[in-house]
C-alpha cells in the first residue's frame, strides 16, 4: 500500500505544477517501499539527495508560477517551502552523520508535511487562480 | 597583439591597484568606465540644453551670443558652457579608457563581440559631436575646424562644390553650412543614444550609473574646473586672415594638425581602416570557442533561475519540446553563450547532495561538468588537515591562485564562480569536506562575467534564488574579490579567514570576530584615502583643464600668408552645339523638340600658377558629373612668406593644344597671416584677386 495517495483536491489548476506534485508522491511512496526493504545509510542517503534535488527544482518551478501570476501570498507559501527543505537537510544530515535514521517514520513526516502542504497552501494558491 | 594586450593588462592592473588604494574597490572609477560615460553624455545634454536655449545660430551672432554666456551670465551660463566642455573632454577621457580596458581584459572576444563592434560607430559620433560643436563657437579655433574639416570632407571628393568654399573669405562666407553644424550637432547626439541603447542590448542588468559618491565626485571635480578655468571663446573668428597661433582641444582635434603633413585621403583611409580592424578584433586568432553550456532537458522543468541569471540574454524560455507535461524549457542561443556557467550556479538539480540518479543537472557546460566539480571538491579537500581547512573557490580571471594551496588550503577553479550552486557550500560542510569556503574572484564590482560576483554575494547574503540555506554558519563563508594585481591582499584575508575559523572552533574561546561572511578587505587610513581621491580627481582636472586648449598649434608661420584660389568653373563642350534643322525638329517626337542638340562632354580645366616667376601649381581638373558635362572644381592654397609677390595664373578651358584661354597676373603686398583668395568667374571678366593691395589685373587673352 502506498503512502500518500494523489487525490483529486490537491490539483491546484497549473499543469506543470500537478504534474510535479505527482511525480513527487511517486518518489515518496518509492522511497518509503524501498526503505522496507532496505535500511543501508547509503541507500537512504542517495534516495535523500534525490528527493532533495527534486524538490528544490519543484519548489523553483512552482515559485516561479506563483510570481509570474501575482500571487500575493507568495512570501508566506515560499517559506513553507523552505521550511520542508530545512527540515529534510536536517534529516540528511542526521543519517550522515549517524549512519542510520533515527525516526524510522521519516518518510510519514514527508508524507505529512505534503498533506499540510496541499490542504492549507496549495488550497489557497487553488481558490487564487479559479477566482 | 597579444603582447600587446597583456602589456595594456599590466599597466591597468597598476594603475587600479592605486585607485584601489584611495577609492575603494567598489568606487574604483576603472570599473565604472562604461557608466561614467553614461552620466558624463547626459551631463553634456543638459549643459548644452542650457547654452542652446542663448545660442543664437547665425554665423554671424554666434560668437556674442556666446561671449553673452561667458561675461554677463558667468555663474550660470558660463559655468554651463564650461561643463559643457570639460564634460565633453572626460567622456573621450572615458571612453578611451574603457574601450582600452575591454580590450586589454580580452572582454569583446568571440561571443561578446557585440557591445564591441556597437561601440566602434559611437567613437565616430562622439568625434562629430566634438568638432561640430568646436565649429559653432564662431571663434578662431573654430575657423581653423571649419576650414580644416571642410578641406578635409573635400579631399573624399563626393561633393560637386567644395564645402571649403563657404569658409573661403569673408566675401564668401556663407551662414547655411553653419546653421547645418548646429543642426548636426543636435541630431549626432541622438544618434549617440541610440547606438548605447543598442550598445548595452545583450547585456542583462547592464550597469549603466555609477555609484552615486562617484558620479558626485565626478560631477563636482568638473564644476571645480569649470569654475577655476572657465571655457571661453577665442579672438571672433575672421575669415580674411588666418591665426598663427589656435589653442587645439586635443582630446578632439589631436588629429587635425596631421592634416597639414598628410593628405586628407591618406587620414581618411587610415581612420576607416582602423575602424575596421577595431571591428574584426573580436574575431582576430587566437580565438578559442569554448562549449556553450547545454540544456539536460530530464532535469529541467522550466523553472527559469538560469534565464534570470545569465548575463548576456543567451538564455530564453521556450515551449517545451520533449513533451513532458511543463510548460517551458531552457533554451542557450550558442552564438551568445560565453560559457562562463552563471546558468549552472542557478539551476536547483545542481545540487551535489544527488547519489541515485547520475548527477546531471538542468543545464550545465560540457567542459565543466556538475559531477566533475563535486570530484574536484572531494578531491582537493580529501589530504588537508588540522581544524582550519580552507577550499579556495576560485575563478579563470582572478590570476593563479593554485599557490595558495597548502595542508590545510584546497583550490579549484572553475570559469566563474558564479557557476558554483550554492549546495555546493552546503555540502563542504555540512559533509565536513572542509571547514570554510572562500570565494575568490575578480576585483569587486569587476566581474569579467559580469554578474557571477553579484549573484554569488546575493545568493550566500539570501536575497536571490537558490540561496545558500540559512543553517548553513556563514561565519564559514567568506569572500575576497581582489584582482590579481592583488593576490596579497587575497593571501591576507585567507590568513584571516584561518585564523577566524580556529576561533571559531576553539571552544573554550568565545568567537569575538563578526561574521566573515562580507568581503574580507582591508583599507587605507582615511585622511590617506581622501588625500589620494583628491589626487586622482586633480589630476584628471588638470589633464582636462590643460589638453582642452594647451598646448596650442601653430597653423601658419608667423611670417607667412596663406594664397587661396578656389572656384568653379564650365569648360568648354567638347563639341560646339548645333541647331536643329527646321525638318529635324519636325521628326522629333513633339514633347522632345528643342533648338539646338548639344553633345555632353566638357574639356577639362587646365591650371597654371606661377609664383614670383616659379611654377606652384600644374594641374589638370576634370568635368564633373557622371557625362562629363559639369564644372571642373578647383581648390588649392599654398603659404607664402609675407611681403610683395607676383602671381600668374593661366588657365585653358577648351581643346587648344597650346596657348590659354584666360589669364591673370597681379602683384600683391601680403601682411603676415593675411588669406588672400584668387577667384575666377568665366563670364565676369575671368581672374579676381581678392583685397587688391597693389596693381593687379585680369585679361581674357585668346593667345599669348
Amino acid at each position: 500500500m502506498s503512502l500518500l495517495e494523489w487525490r483529486d483536491n490537491f490539483r491546484i489548476g497549473i499543469a506543470e505544477v500537478d504534474h510535479e506534485h505527482q511525480a513527487l508522491i511517486d518518489l515518496i511512496n518509492a522511497l518509503h517501499a524501498s526503505l522496507c526493504a532496505d535500511r543501508s545509510a547509503e541507500r537512504i542517503e542517495a534516495f535523500l539527495g534525490e528527493i532533495f534535488a527534486r524538490i528544490s527544482a519543484h519548489f523553483a518551478l512552482e515559485e516561479k508560477d506563483m510570481q509570474v501570476r501575482g500571487y500575493p501570498e507568495l512570501a508566506a507559501h515560499k517559506a513553507d517551502h523552505e521550511r520542508l527543505l530545512d527540515d529534510l537537510r536536517d534529516i540528511m544530515d542526521g543519517v550522515n552523520d549517524r549512519g542510520v535514521l533515527d525516526d524510522g517514520a521519516f518518510a510519514q513526516r514527508l508524507a505529512a508535511w505534503f498533506s499540510d502542504h496541499f490542504s492549507s497552501h496549495d488550497v489557497r494558491l487553488h481558490r487564487f487562480l479559479t477566482t | 597583439m597579444n603582447s600587446i594586450k597583456k602589456a595594456l593588462h599590466a599597466v591597468f592592473l597598476r594603475l587600479e591597484q592605486l585607485c584601489n588604494l584611495a577609492f575603494g574597490a567598489a568606487l574604483n572609477p576603472f570599473v565604472h568606465l562604461g557608466a561614467l560615460g553614461w552620466l558624463l553624455f547626459w551631463t553634456v545634454c543638459v549643459s548644452g540644453i542650457y547654452v542652446y536655449i542663448f545660442f543664437d545660430t547665425g554665423v554671424t551672432q554666434a560668437y556674442a551670443s556666446l561671449e553673452y554666456l561667458s561675461r554677463e551670465q558667468w555663474y550660470l551660463g558660463g559655468l554651463m558652457r564650461s561643463l559643457h566642455r570639460y564634460a565633453s573632454d572626460a567622456m573621450v577621457v572615458v571612453v578611451v579608457l574603457h574601450l582600452l580596458r575591454e580590450f586589454a581584459l580580452d572582454r569583446m572576444r568571440g561571443n561578446r563581440w557585440f557591445p564591441w563592434v556597437t561601440g566602434v560607430p559611437l567613437l565616430w559620433f562622439l568625434y562629430a559631436c566634438g568638432i561640430t560643436g568646436y565649429w559653432l563657437v564662431w571663434d578662431q579655433l573654430a575657423q581653423y575646424v571649419a576650414i580644416a574639416t571642410s578641406e578635409w570632407l573635400d579631399s573624399i571628393g563626393i561633393f560637386g562644390q567644395p564645402i571649403a568654399r563657404n569658409f573661403l573669405d569673408s566675401a564668401h562666407l556663407s551662414g547655411r553650412f553653419f546653421t547645418l553644424m548646429a543642426y548636426i550637432h543636435i541630431a549626432v547626439p541622438l544618434m549617440m543614444l541610440l547606438f548605447m541603447w543598442v550598445h548595452i542590448q545583450r547585456h542583462a542588468h547592464a550597469r549603466v550609473n555609477p555609484p552615486r559618491a562617484l558620479g558626485l565626485a565626478t560631477l563636482a571635480t568638473l564644476v571645480a574646473l569649470a569654475l577655476v578655468v572657465p571655457a571661453i571663446s577665442q579672438a571672433p573668428a575672421d575669415l580674411d586672415r588666418v591665426p598663427a597661433e589656435i589653442g587645439l582641444d586635443w582630446f578632439y582635434l589631436a588629429l587635425y594638425p596631421l592634416l597639414d603633413v598628410v593628405s586628407g585621403k591618406t587620414l581618411w583611409l587610415s581612420l576607416v581602416g582602423a575602424s575596421l580592424l577595431l571591428t574584426a578584433l573580436p574575431w582576430l586568432p587566437p580565438l578559442r570557442k569554448p562549449q556553450p553550456a547545454q540544456v539536460h532537458l530530464d532535469n529541467c522543468n522550466g523553472c527559469a533561475r538560469c534565464f534570470a541569471d545569465c548575463p548576456f540574454g543567451a538564455i530564453t524560455m521556450g515551449a517545451r519540446s520533449d513533451g513532458a507535461a511543463f510548460e517551458q524549457e531552457a533554451l542557450v542561443d550558442p552564438a551568445q553563450c560565453v560559457s562562463c556557467g552563471i546558468c549552472v550556479g542557478a539551476c536547483p538539480t545542481a545540487t551535489p547532495f544527488r547519489r541515485a540518479s547520475a548527477l546531471v543537472p538542468g543545464i550545465e557546460l560540457p567542459a565543466h561538468t556538475i559531477a566533475d566539480l563535486r570530484a574536484q571538491v572531494v578531491a582537493a579537500t580529501e589530504q588537508l588537515q588540522g581544524d582550519a581547512r580552507v577550499l579556495v573557490v576560485t575563478c579563470a580571471h582572478a590570476g593563479d591562485l593554485g599557490t595558495l594551496a597548502e595542508s590545510d588550503v584546497g583550490v579549484i577553479a572553475m570559469p566563474c564562480v558564479g557557476m558554483l550552486p550554492p549546495s555546493f557550500i552546503d555540502f563542504t560542510l555540512s559533509r565536513r569536506h572542509a571547514d570554510g569556503v572562500l570565494i575568490a574572484g575578480c576585483a569587486a564590482k569587476d566581474c569579467f562575467d559580469r554578474l557571477g560576483q553579484r549573484w554569488t554575494d546575493e545568493r550566500i547574503a539570501n536575497q536571490r534564488d537558490p540561496h545558500l540555506r540559512d543553517r548553513v554558519s556563514r561565519d564559514r563563508v567568506a569572500a575576497s574579490w581582489a584582482s590579481p594585481a592583488q593576490w596579497r591582499q587575497t593571501r591576507e584575508s585567507l590568513g584571516q579567514f584561518r585564523r577566524h575559523l580556529r576561533a571559531l572552533s576553539s571552544a573554550d574561546r568565545p568567537v569575538t570576530v563578526g561574521p566573515a561572511w562580507q568581503a574580507l578587505r582591508w583599507r587605507l587610513p582615511a585622511p590617506l584615502r581622501i588625500a589620494g581621491q583628491l589626487l586622482m580627481l586633480g589630476s584628471l582636472a588638470l589633464l582636462i583643464g590643460w589638453f582642452a586648449s594647451r598646448p596650442s598649434y601653430a597653423h601658419l608661420g608667423r611670417e607667412d600668408a596663406l594664397v587661396k584660389l578656389s572656384f568653379s568653373h564650365a569648360a568648354q563642350p567638347l563639341k560646339p552645339c548645333r541647331r536643329f534643322s527646321p525638318e529635324e525638329l519636325a521628326r522629333l517626337p513633339f514633347d522632345q523638340r528643342r533648338a539646338s542638340n548639344c553633345e555632353r562632354g566638357r574639356w577639362p580645366v587646365y591650371l597654371e600658377i606661377d609664383l614670383d616667376g616659379r611654377p606652384v601649381h600644374r594641374a589638370t581638373h576634370p568635368p564633373a558629373g557622371l557625362w562629363n558635362d559639369g564644372p571642373s572644381t578647383v581648390y588649392t592654397r599654398f603659404r607664402v612668406s609675407a611681403g610683395r609677390h607676383r602671381f600668374d595664373v593661366r588657365l585653358r578651358d577648351s581643346g587648344r593644344a597650346t596657348g590659354f584661354d584666360y589669364t591673370g597676373s597681379a602683384t600683391v603686398s601680403l601682411v603676415p597671416g593675411q588669406n588672400f583668395v584668387i577667384d575666377f568667374r568665366g563670364t565676369e571678366g575671368g581672374f579676381q584677386f581678392g583685397q587688391p593691395l597693389s596693381s593687379g589685373s585680369a585679361t581674357r587673352g585668346t593667345d599669348r
